[in-house]
């Protein structure tokens, strides 16, 4: 073995992380000592925080800084939509007599947050396992937290069942790197070393090794939603509390395809190296991204009830993502846009179905009904962020998919054939998206109001997050047509 | 400067939207602006950047440097003031919503007119397209949700099939807007040696072609792919039928030509294989869709079925194009006239249309008669379209057909014509070395036998003999009214006397 390679961790970076622990540690000791100081004023101290790690995030030179702030960013509009959700929130935690019990919820996302930060500065294993955990051990809390909520204790143990299963993937994959390479910090060249040889290598360390990244790659898939380990994913934000699922669909999100860059970039600096993609690999990639298209585009169209039809839709928004991993190389902007307008519609959708859910008290895509009659206003900008997820011209959506086809179709995969087939896999994807994406449309402008619907009351932060998401998906759809570009 | 032409329709929109500013009054403003600018841009050298291709990226890649984006151009704003002068809701509510979509319609058209992005040139269609679907849907005539649906399913397959063909060109030759695209071409075309070995690309650049040629030809209402047209025209709101039939559906010819012309001399490798459909199926138009129209008996009918059939002329004038190898100036130059008078005719006869159907209530062509007794500024002013549109002398539309008619003899000598083996060769052997564009001359010709009996049996029976109920109801037309079908008719005899004026 060569000279030991050592992370190079600058402690400095990890600022927003630590920031917001600080934070998440002042709020919980105030939540203990101070019972009588308004909840809520927790979400929009959260929020900001969020604001300011998200800012000091974002002013980072590397590349997965922009996640990190992107994550923060999700995490501080997931909490603005559960400050106008703390009614409810009361409701199922105590009865709605007290807020007694709800602080919680309005801190444990910035711990989530907090670990999403440090994932996006990993560089070794431990770093990367230890803040998928902070991840993902708050997030088994989130979604159990309405204890009053059969939907909500159902989803939470299924979480953590499913939960623990990725993560005894992940340590299992840990181990076997360990074993393999001897290191657990991911780089170029213990991948090369341990895929290409050196001195003492043997066919079992490149198996050995493949196995490793293959267990690990499917604990970051658990997170993505990515098939095989998308299960989770409908039942999970069915049941869990609105700001939750927006939550897991945005930041926690987020946080699987920074693990997945992070596991993958050496690959890809080792391929563009080599001038060859390692074809297991390549072939993991695309059978994963074909079956998450199909299982989440498909998935989605016999869907009513709207919590459920964004978990589909999140499980297909991810096989999109994955076009740009095919080739096993990661192409780490476009990953970034595309999330980008994902959050940027999937955040005002769990918005809106949190506002009917308060309102109307049904999730089903029924109880958008008639809302073009009640709210045309609120109709509209709602149709804006379906029609972005869907991939309508002149919205973000569109420009993002169409960065994914021809992703697709630049993508350097071992057999010719492959190509066509994840092609026509994401016209038919596209196509269904259309459809069952609709479906909500469908709903607010087809269908009457009923008698007694009375418009949506829309609180300034809802109404805020709603509108300025419509605007920049409208901005960013459309302004880039105003440029030269190329792909 | 070129980016306002799209943003003030757009802001327009959005203030009449969300602030709910007076529909017509914000419509008319934005339309008067992008007037002036656009004016200024095309006939002032105020505007030094306008013309020049743009370079590299991150810069503003609209261009009026594209052989047709001056012209189209000038009929999208001259539509459009029209459009939002004659608007006429039947409430306060329909009018903003006509109001927005009309602005929108205009700022899509004129994006993808100034486009140099191919991207962007198709995503802009489609910011068009889009209230088209939503006002048929709303406020049209008839079973106003089939047609709708009609549309949007036709509409959008053909955007699919386009949006592939579009990328199948830009990724298989990496280039993304048409200045590259005509650069790479021409490059291309000088190492020719490097075509005739690859067949594989010229398989790939002939698919592509075909992609192409279905999914503009789509959204122009080609034969057989034209059923959407007609009725969604009949049934859509006057401003959206004005602008959708006069501007956006020259989007798809726009492409084509435009494609073509950045194609240069290898334009036959594209399109060269399905030339010989294309003169069919253009024909289709020119007389299926023509004997169609006559049958017809309502005018909305009869005038969406008219503006299927003059897609044909157009058709004929790409077909020359390609047959020559992009040496015909003839048929690219009369093909723009084309284009623009038929924007400006058939805008202003949907414009009539409806203040016709305003006065009488009715549109059925039996029940109307003698409105110009009660009308006759009405009469003047529908006699004056309906003769450009069959294609008059000294009215728009005649230099544009004359030219296209007289290009199909471009590269053809009398005796020594190319006569080419197989079928086309046999053929053409019967009739004296005639090829399959002078063949089908001969057939489209009769076109303007067709139109001039639709257009004056039309006339005729709205206007002329003793008055019948409907006309009775007609009380007097509005002064703004009067002013936009007036203004198109000022262009239309404009054009006519002086269409050199695009050409110095």
């Amino acid at each position: 073995m060569t000279e030991t390679i050592q992370p190079m961790y600058n402690w400095c970076e990890f600022a927003p992380t630590f920031g917001l622990v600080g934070l998440a540690v002042i709020l919980l000791m105030a939540d203990a000592f101070l019972p009588k100081f308004p909840k809520q004023a927790y979400a929009i101290a959260g929020a900001i925080g969020c604001a300011v790690a998200a800012y000091a995030s974002a002013a980072g030179e590397n590349l997965m800084d922009y996640f990190a702030a992107l994550a923060c960013v999700a995490t501080g509009v997931c909490l603005l939509i559960s400050y106008d959700y703390r009614k409810i929130t009361c409701e199922s935690v105590n009865g709605g007599l007290t807020q007694e019990g709800s602080g919680e919820f309005n801190i444990l996302p910035l711990i989530a947050t907090a670990g999403i930060c440090a994932l996006s500065k990993a560089q070794d294993l431990i770093t990367l396992f230890v803040s998928l955990e902070v991840v993902t051990l708050s997030s088994y809390v989130l979604v159990g937290y309405y204890r009053r909520n059969q939907g909500s204790i159902e989803a939470g143990v299924k979480y953590l069942i499913l939960g623990a299963l990725s993560t005894g993937m992940l340590v299992f994959g840990a181990a076997w790197y360990f074993g393999m390479t001897g290191s657990f910090v991911l780089d170029p060249v213990i991948y090369a070393q341990a895929l290409y040889g050196g001195e003492a290598h043997h066919p079992t360390i490149f198996l050995g090794f493949l196995m490793a990244l293959c267990f690990l790659l499917f604990g970051a898939f658990f997170k993505v939603g990515a098939a095989p380990m998308h299960t989770w994913i409908p039942d999970v934000y069915q049941g869990a509390p609105t700001p939750i699922s927006a939550f897991l669909a945005v930041s926690s999100k987020v946080a699987g395809f920074i693990a997945l860059i992070v596991l993958l970039a050496p690959i890809a600096e080792l391929s563009a190296a080599l001038q060859a993609p390692i074809t297991y690999l390549v072939t993991v990639m695309a059978v994963v991204g074909a079956a998450t298209l199909l299982i989440g585009n498909l998935g989605a169209i016999p869907q009513t009830n709207a919590k459920r039809l964004l978990g589909y839709s999140s499980i297909g928004q991810a096989g999109f993502i994955l076009a740009f991993f095919q080739g096993a190389t990661c192409n780490v902007i476009d990953v970034i846009q595309y999330l980008l307008a994902y959050g940027l519609a999937t955040l005002p959708a769990f918005c809106a179905i949190a506002l009917i859910r308060r309102q109307r008290g049904s999730e089903e895509i029924s109880a958008f009904r008639g809302l073009a009659r009640t709210n045309p206003r609120l109709a509209f900008l709602i149709t804006v962020c379906f029609a972005s997820l869907a991939g309508v011209p002149l919205t973000a959506g569109f420009l993002v998919k169409l960065k994914a086809f021809i992703a697709i179709l630049q993508a350097n995969l071992s057999f010719a054939w492959m190509g066509w087939a994840m092609l026509i896999i994401m016209i038919i994807c596209a196509a269904a998206g259309f459809y069952y994406y609709f479906k909500v449309i469908r709903a607010m402008y087809w269908e009457k109001p009923q008698a007694a619907d009375t418009p949506i009351s829309i609180p300034v932060s809802s109404g805020a997050i709603i509108t300025i998401c419509a605007i920049l998906l409208i901005i960013t759809g459309t302004m880039p047509l105003l440029y030269s570009y190329t792909f | 400067m070129l980016i306002w032409l799209i943003l003030v329709p757009v802001m327009a929109a959005a203030l009449i939207g969300l602030l709910k500013t007076p529909g017509k009054l914000t419509a008319v403003t934005s339309a008067v602006i992008t007037l002036i600018l656009a004016t200024a841009a095309v006939f002032c050298d105020c505007c030094t950047t306008c013309g020049a291709p743009p370079t590299g990226t991150g810069f503003c890649q609209l261009t009026l440097g594209l052989p047709l984006s001056s012209i189209m151009l000038i009929l999208t704003v001259l539509v459009t003031f029209a459009a939002t002068l004659g608007l006429k809701a039947p409430n306060k509510d329909a009018e903003r919503s006509w109001s927005i979509s009309a602005l929108l319609l205009s700022a899509g058209a004129t994006g993808a007119f100034l486009s140099d992005s191919i991207i962007s040139f198709y995503a802009f269609h489609e910011l068009a397209l889009i209230p088209t679907f939503v006002m048929i849907g709303y406020y049209g005539r008839g079973d106003r949700r089939t047609i709708a649906w009609t549309a949007t399913l036709y509409l959008g397959l053909a955007s699919m099939v386009l949006l592939a063909g579009l990328l199948m060109l830009c990724m298989s030759l990496n280039v993304w807007s048409f200045t590259d695209l005509r650069d790479t071409m021409q490059q291309l075309a000088q190492a020719g040696a490097l075509l005739q070995n690859a067949d594989s690309l010229l398989t790939l650049m002939s698919i592509t072609g075909l992609l192409l040629i279905i999914g503009f030809g789509t959204l122009v209402s080609l034969f057989p792919f034209h059923s959407w047209a007609a009725p969604a025209y009949a049934s859509a709101p006057t401003p959206v039928a004005m602008l959708h039939a006069g501007v956006l559906k020259k989007f798809g010819l726009y492409g084509l030509f435009t494609l073509a012309w950045a194609m240069g001399p290898l334009c036959p490798a594209f399109f060269g294989d399905w030339n010989n459909a294309l003169l069919v199926l253009l024909l289709g138009n020119i007389l299926w869709v023509g004997y169609v129209t006559v049958s017809r008996t309502r005018l909305d009918d009869m005038l969406g079925n008219s503006s299927v059939m003059h897609m044909g002329y157009l058709f004929l004038a790409f077909a020359v194009f390609i047959a020559t190898e992009g040496q015909s100036e003839l048929a690219f130059k009369g093909a723009a006239l084309l284009m623009l008078a038929h924007g400006l005719t058939i805008a202003m006869l949907f414009l009539l249309t409806g203040q016709i159907e305003s006065q009488t209530r009715t549109l059925e062509l039996d029940s109307m008669g003698g409105l110009g007794q009660k009308l006759p500024k009405l009469g003047f002013l529908f006699g004056l379209a309906g003769l450009a549109s069959i294609g008059l002398p000294l009215l728009a539309n005649f230099p544009g057909e004359f030219s296209i008619f007289l290009s199909c003899f471009d590269g053809w000598t009398p005796g020594t014509g190319a006569v080419e083996s197989g079928l086309t060769g046999t053929i053409a052997s019967w009739f004296g070395g005639l090829g399959p564009v002078q063949l089908t001359l001969i057939f489209a010709l009769w076109g303007l036998v067709i139109s001039a009996i639709y257009m004056l049996r039309a006339f005729r029976r709205i206007f002329t003999g003793e008055v019948r109920l409907a006309s009775e109801r007609a009380t007097s037309l509005s002064r703004t009214d009067i002013l936009a079908a007036g203004f198109l008719a000022a262009f239309i005899v404009f054009f006519g006397i002086l269409p050199t004026v695009f050409f110095n």
